[in-house]
C-alpha cells in the first residue's frame, strides 16, 4: 500500500518535473533552454543504460490519469505562469500545431517508413482551403476547417495512390516534386493572393464569442491567445491519443510490418495499397486541420509558411523526437519550435544554427529523443515478461 | 481424398528461363514434399501459389476456387499461409508482435474502430495475445518469457519456430514451409521435424507442403514426394518410390 502510493507520487513528480523542464525551455533565453536539452539528453542516456527509463515508462503509464491531470493543468496554468508575455503563448500554440503535423507526418516515417518530404503542402492546403472560403466565400471558418481537412485528404489520395506503388527514392522524389509544385501553384494564382499571400482571415466564434478577443476570468485579463491555446492544446490531446491508439492496434502494427518487408507483410493478409495510403492520408487529415487552425489564429498565411524549407523542420521534428514515438514526436515538435524561435535573434545566422543544434543532437542520440519501442500490450502483465531490451536496438531500413 | 490446391499446367519465364514449367500438382489432407536440386524452381512455384509471382500460364485452384490472378494478401485470407526459405521475420518487432501479424487475417478491427472503439479493439488483442502465446508454448514454452523481446536477439532455431508459429497462428487451410531446417544442426534439425509433427497433431485440418533438401526430414514426415528438375515435375509417389527413380538419382547426381 504505502509503496503504492509512493509510485503514485513519484509518477506525479517525474511528469511534474517534465512540464517544469519545458517551461524553463519556454521562458529562458536560447543559452539556458539549450543547456536543459543538454541535461535532459545526459538524463535519458543514462537512464537507459541503467534501464531506468523503462521503469519511468511504466511508472508514467501506470498513473495515467494522474499524469494527464497535471499536463492539462500545467497548459491550463500556463496563461497565468507566462504573466501577460504574449510572445510565449504564441510559441506554445505554434508548439501545439507544429505537434499535429508532426504526429500525422508520423503515421509515414514511422508507420510505413516513407519520408514524405511535402508534409508543409498538406499543411498548406489546409490552410489556405479554410483561408479561401472563409475570405472570398464568407464560410464559417469551423466549417472552412472541416473543408481544409477534406482537401489535404483528397490531396493525399492524389498524390499517394500512384507513388505508393513504388516504395523508397521513387516516393520521396513524387513528394519532393508535390512540395515544389505545391509553393510555385500558390505564387502563380492570383485569385488566393500569389505572393502576397492572404490576409484577413476571419477567427472563430462561438456563439458571437470570437477567438480572436482577450478573455476576463475573475478579474484578470487574458489575452487572446488563451483561446487558440486552450483549443489547439485540445485538439493535440485528442489527436495524440488517436495516434497512440492507433500505434497499439493491429493497424500500427501492419504498418511497422510493411516498413519492415513489404512482401511478408503482404503474405500476413495485409493490403500493402490501402494500408499505406492510409498512413498517407491520416497524416494529409492531421496536417490540414493543422494548417487551417494556423490560418484562423494568426489571421495571415503567406507562401513562406509551406515551403520546403518548413517540410524538412516537420521531418526534423518526427526523426529528432524518436520516429513511431507518440510522447516522442510531441517532445521534437516541441523543442524544435521553442528553438527555432529562440534563434530569430541570430537572424542571420538562424539555419545555420538551428542546423548545427540538430546535427549534434542527433549524434548524441541516433534515433531520437525518446526512440521506439517495443509495443507493450498489458501494462499489469508485463511484470512476468523480461523487461531488458525494450528499446529496439538494431537500425530499421 | 477432397483436393485442397490443385495446379493445372503452371509455367512462369523469367526473361528466357522457364522456371517453373507445365507444372500438375495437387494436394489433399496430406504432408507433400517438394524436391529438386537447386535452382530446379521450388520456390519460384511457392512464390506463385501465394500469389508473388503471376504464373506466365496455367491456373492454381484452391478449395475449387480459381486463385491465380488474386494478390497475395487475398491468399492469404482464403487460408493459405507460409514461410521463407530465408527466415523472414520482422526483427524490430517483438515476438508477440510477429505472432499477433500472423493472426491480422483473421481481426477485424479497421481504423476507424482502432480510434473510436479502442475497447473492443484492444479485446481482439487480448485475445490474439492468449492464442499466441499458446502456440508458441505449444513449440517452445521458453519463448513465451521472452515474448516481449524483439526477434533480433533470439537464435536461429527459435527464430524458424516463430516463423512457422506465425503462419500457422491463423488457422490456414494449406501451409507453405520453404527449407525449414535450413541452416539447423542435426540435433535442431531432429527437434524442428517434431515441432512441423506438432503441427499436424494439432490439426489434421493443416495441409503442408514442403520443401526440403535434407531427406530423413522428407521421409520421416512427408506422405508424398514430388521431385523438380529445371521446373519440370520427374517424379511423384511415396519418399521410397522417388529414392528409387532413375531421373531423380541422374537429376541429383547430375544437377
Ligand atoms: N525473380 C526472379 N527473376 C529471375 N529469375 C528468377 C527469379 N526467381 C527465381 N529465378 C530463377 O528461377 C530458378 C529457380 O529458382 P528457385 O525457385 O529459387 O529454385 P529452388 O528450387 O532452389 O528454390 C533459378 O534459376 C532462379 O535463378
Ligand atoms: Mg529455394
Amino acid at each position: 500500500m504505502g509503496n503504492k502510493i509512493y509510485r503514485y507520487s513519484l509518477a506525479g513528480l517525474s511528469t511534474l518535473g517534465i512540464c517544469m523542464a519545458l517551461y524553463v525551455c519556454l521562458s529562458s533565453a536560447l543559452l539556458v533552454a539549450l543547456i536543459v536539452i543538454a541535461l535532459a539528453i545526459v538524463i535519458l542516456s543514462v537512464g537507459e543504460r541503467k534501464n531506468v527509463i523503462d521503469k519511468v515508462y511504466r511508472l508514467i503509464g501506470d498513473n495515467k490519469a494522474l499524469n494527464l491531470g497535471i499536463i492539462a493543468l500545467f497548459i491550463l496554468l500556463l496563461p497565468f505562469l507566462v504573466q501577460g508575455n504574449n510572445y510565449l503563448l504564441h510559441i506554445a500554440i505554434m508548439a501545439g500545431i507544429f505537434s499535429i503535423v508532426a504526429l500525422g507526418l508520423n503515421f509515414q516515417i514511422g508507420g510505413i517508413g516513407q519520408i514524405n518530404f511535402a508534409p508543409a503542402a498538406f499543411y498548406g492546403m489546409g490552410a489556405y482551403t479554410s483561408a479561401f472560403l472563409s475570405v472570398k466565400m464568407g464560410l464559417s471558418p469551423w466549417l472552412g476547417t472541416l473543408c481544409g481537412l477534406l482537401m489535404a485528404i483528397v490531396l493525399g489520395v492524389v498524390v499517394g495512390f500512384p507513388a505508393l506503388k513504388a516504395r523508397g527514392y521513387y516516393l520521396s522524389l513524387v513528394t519532393i516534386a508535390l512540395q515544389i509544385i505545391f509553393t510555385l501553384m500558390i505564387v502563380n494564382s492570383p485569385w488566393i493572393g500569389g505572393p502576397n499571400g492572404i490576409p484577413g482571415i476571419p477567427s472563430y466564434q462561438i456563439g458571437g464569442f470570437s477567438f480572436r478577443t482577450p478573455v476576463a476570468l475573475g478579474g484578470i485579463q487574458l489575452p487572446y491567445q488563451v483561446n487558440f491555446l486552450y483549443l489547439v492544446y485540445i485538439l493535440l490531446a485528442l489527436f495524440a491519443l488517436a495516434a497512440n491508439r492507433l500505434y497499439n492496434s493491429r493497424v500500427g502494427l501492419a504498418w511497422n510490418a510493411i516498413e519492415q518487408d513489404p512482401i511478408v507483410a503482404a503474405c500476413q493478409g495485409i493490403n500493402l495499397t490501402n494500408t499505406q495510403l492510409l498512413a498517407f492520408c491520416l497524416g494529409a487529415a492531421y496536417a490540414g486541420i493543422a494548417g487551417a487552425i494556423y490560418g484562423h489564429y494568426t489571421s495571415f498565411i503567406g507562401v513562406e509558411n509551406f515551403d520546403f524549407s518548413q517540410s524538412l523542420i516537420f521531418i526534423c521534428m518526427v526523426i529528432l523526437g524518436g520516429t513511431d514515438n507518440v510522447p516522442g514526436v510531441v517532445l521534437g515538435a516541441v523543442l524544435l519550435t521553442m528553438i527555432d524561435e529562440k534563434l530569430r535573434d541570430f537572424s542571420g545566422y538562424r539555419l545555420l544554427m538551428y542546423g548545427i543544434v540538430l546535427i549534434i543532437i542527433l549524434i548524441i542520440r541516433p534515433k531520437g529523443l525518446l526512440p521506439k519501442r517495443i509495443r507493450v500490450y498489458q501494462q499489469k502483465d508485463r511484470s512476468e515478461y523480461s523487461s531488458h531490451s525494450a528499446v529496439v536496438t538494431g537500425g530499421s531500413r | 481424398m477432397m483436393g485442397v490446391l490443385r495446379t493445372e499446367r503452371v509455367s512462369i519465364d523469367f526473361g528466357g528461363l522457364r522456371a517453373v514449367d507445365n507444372l500438375d500438382f495437387q494436394i489433399g489432407d496430406e504432408i507433400v514434399g517438394l524436391i529438386g536440386p537447386n535452382g530446379s524452381g521450388k520456390t519460384t512455384f511457392l512464390n506463385i501459389i501465394s500469389g508473388i509471382y503471376k504464373p506466365t500460364r496455367g491456373r492454381v485452384y484452391f478449395n475449387g476456387e480459381d486463385i491465380t490472378s488474386l494478390p497475395p494478401h487475398m491468399i492469404r485470407a482464403k487460408g493459405i499461409a507460409r514461410t521463407f526459405q530465408t527466415n523472414r521475420l520482422c526483427l524490430n518487432l517483438s515476438i508477440l508482435d510477429n505472432m499477433l501479424l500472423g493472426l491480422y487475417c483473421q481481426q477485424q478491427t479497421t481504423w476507424w474502430q482502432a480510434i473510436f472503439m479502442s475497447s473492443s479493439s484492444s479485446r481482439e488483442i487480448k485475445l490474439g495475445i492468449e492464442k499466441s502465446l499458446a502456440i508458441l508454448a505449444h513449440f517452445n514454452p521458453a519463448l513465451i518469457t521472452r515474448a516481449y523481446e524483439p526477434v533480433m536477439t533470439i537464435p536461429l532455431i527459435d527464430r524458424r519456430r516463430i516463423e512457422i508459429a506465425r503462419a500457422v497462428v491463423g488457422d490456414p487451410r494449406l501451409v507453405l514451409l520453404d527449407e525449414p531446417t535450413a541452416g539447423l544442426n542435426s540435433e535442431e534439425t531432429n527437434q524442428m521435424i517434431n515441432d512441423i509433427a506438432k503441427i499436424r497433431r494439432r490439426s489434421s485440418q493443416i495441409s503442408i507442403i514442403i520443401i526440403e533438401h535434407d531427406m530423413t526430414v522428407i521421409s520421416r514426415i512427408t506422405e508424398r514426394v514430388v521431385c523438380l528438375n529445371a521446373g519440370q515435375k520427374i517424379a511423384e509417389g511415396t519418399f521410397s518410390e522417388v529414392a528409387r527413380n532413375e531421373l531423380v538419382r541422374t537429376a541429383y547426381l547430375g544437377g
